[in-house]
């Protein structure tokens, strides 16, 4: 537990995490009716003529963004803790997205977490576990404040 | 350090700042009130379900945009199939009937399918209008409305 307090492996973690994340943006915000067509496969939430809006659009045109943001803010250091979080909490949401397409027997081909065209890789349970590895390394930066500065109270929200 | 939840309302808030005004001013927008399939000012007419039933009921032709596997399984009673992936033949076969039909509606699989609107693309470059049930097959099968299988209409 001391060893994961270490401010320079804190660092080093923020800069793999941070990384993956704005890796797994940039093609997302280069080609959103691509990232759009697959926020549609998950079928879980899908265009709307009811709402003023399409969920899904709105969700490929936002959510890389927010990914991009985590991780600049990751990779630089800053609100580390709260970036953390925030990653975690975007992996907790991909978790579910993927556990429905699976539990639903939907055939996600191309699971959109890095490349929107081509072959892409499968929402599977392979993905699963790459994503709860990530997940684990954001929870380390939630919950394990670095040393050498005050120790976050007790009841630190857990990260879903 | 403690950590402050509200920073994540904060990232997640400009993240979708940042998304929009891309989307606004990016180039690559993509229309947020209709289907990301509708390129920008392309002048489509999506119906719903229950719009669809009663166009049905009124004698509008339907079109199957789906792989004819698909529509052997089962189609809207009345339906031609007009497979988006073997459009040219389906349509060389199809024409003199859509060019004396007034109101057709074409549908594809639902979710993520593109089909229909890649069919009604052609056809309106072949200035024959037709409209698109919105979600298509499930929206139609999810609305109780009949269907038929086999390869006959």
């Amino acid at each position: 537990m001391r060893a994961l307090r270490h401010p320079a492996l804190q660092w080093l973690l923020g800069i793999a995490l941070g990384a993956v994340f704005v890796y797994a943006s940039l093609d997302k915000i280069e080609q959103p009716r691509e990232f759009a067509r697959i926020v549609y496969h998950y079928r879980l939430i899908g265009p709307s003529a009811a709402l003023g809006f399409v969920p899904a659009n709105t969700l490929a045109v936002t959510l890389p963004w927010v990914e991009a943001l985590t991780g600049l803010l990751l990779i630089a250091g800053l609100w580390r803790r709260e970036a953390a979080l925030a990653a975690a909490l975007l992996l907790v949401t991909f978790l579910v997205a993927v556990g429905w397409a699976l539990a639903h027997g939907i055939d996600v081909e191309n699971c959109g977490c890095f490349s929107v065209t081509g072959e892409g890789r499968a929402a599977g349970l392979k993905l699963v576990l790459q994503d709860l590895g990530l997940l684990a390394l954001a929870l380390v930066l939630v919950l394990v404040p670095p040393r050498a500065r005050e120790v976050a109270p007790a009841g630190a929200p857990a990260a879903a | 350090m403690s950590l402050r939840v509200w920073r994540v309302g904060v990232i997640v808030a400009a993240g979708c700042v940042l998304g929009f005004a891309w989307n606004a001013f990016g180039g690559r927008g993509i229309a947020l009130s209709g289907n990301a399939y509708i390129k920008p000012g392309e002048d489509v007419v999506e119906i719903d379900a229950p719009e669809a039933k009663k166009r049905l009921d009124h004698g509008a032709l339907f079109l199957d945009a789906r792989p004819v596997a698909f529509y052997a399984m089962g189609h809207i009673p009345g339906a031609l199939p007009l497979p988006e992936d073997d459009f040219d033949r389906a349509f060389a076969r199809l024409e003199p009937r859509l060019r004396n039909t007034l109101d057709i509606v074409v549908y594809c699989s639902g979710y993520g399918c593109e089909a229909s609107h890649i069919v009604a693309r052609k056809l309106r470059e072949k200035a024959i209008p037709a409209a698109i049930l919105h979600e298509g097959w499930p929206a139609w099968t999810d609305a109780g409305y009949p269907t038929r299988g086999g390869d006959q209409p």
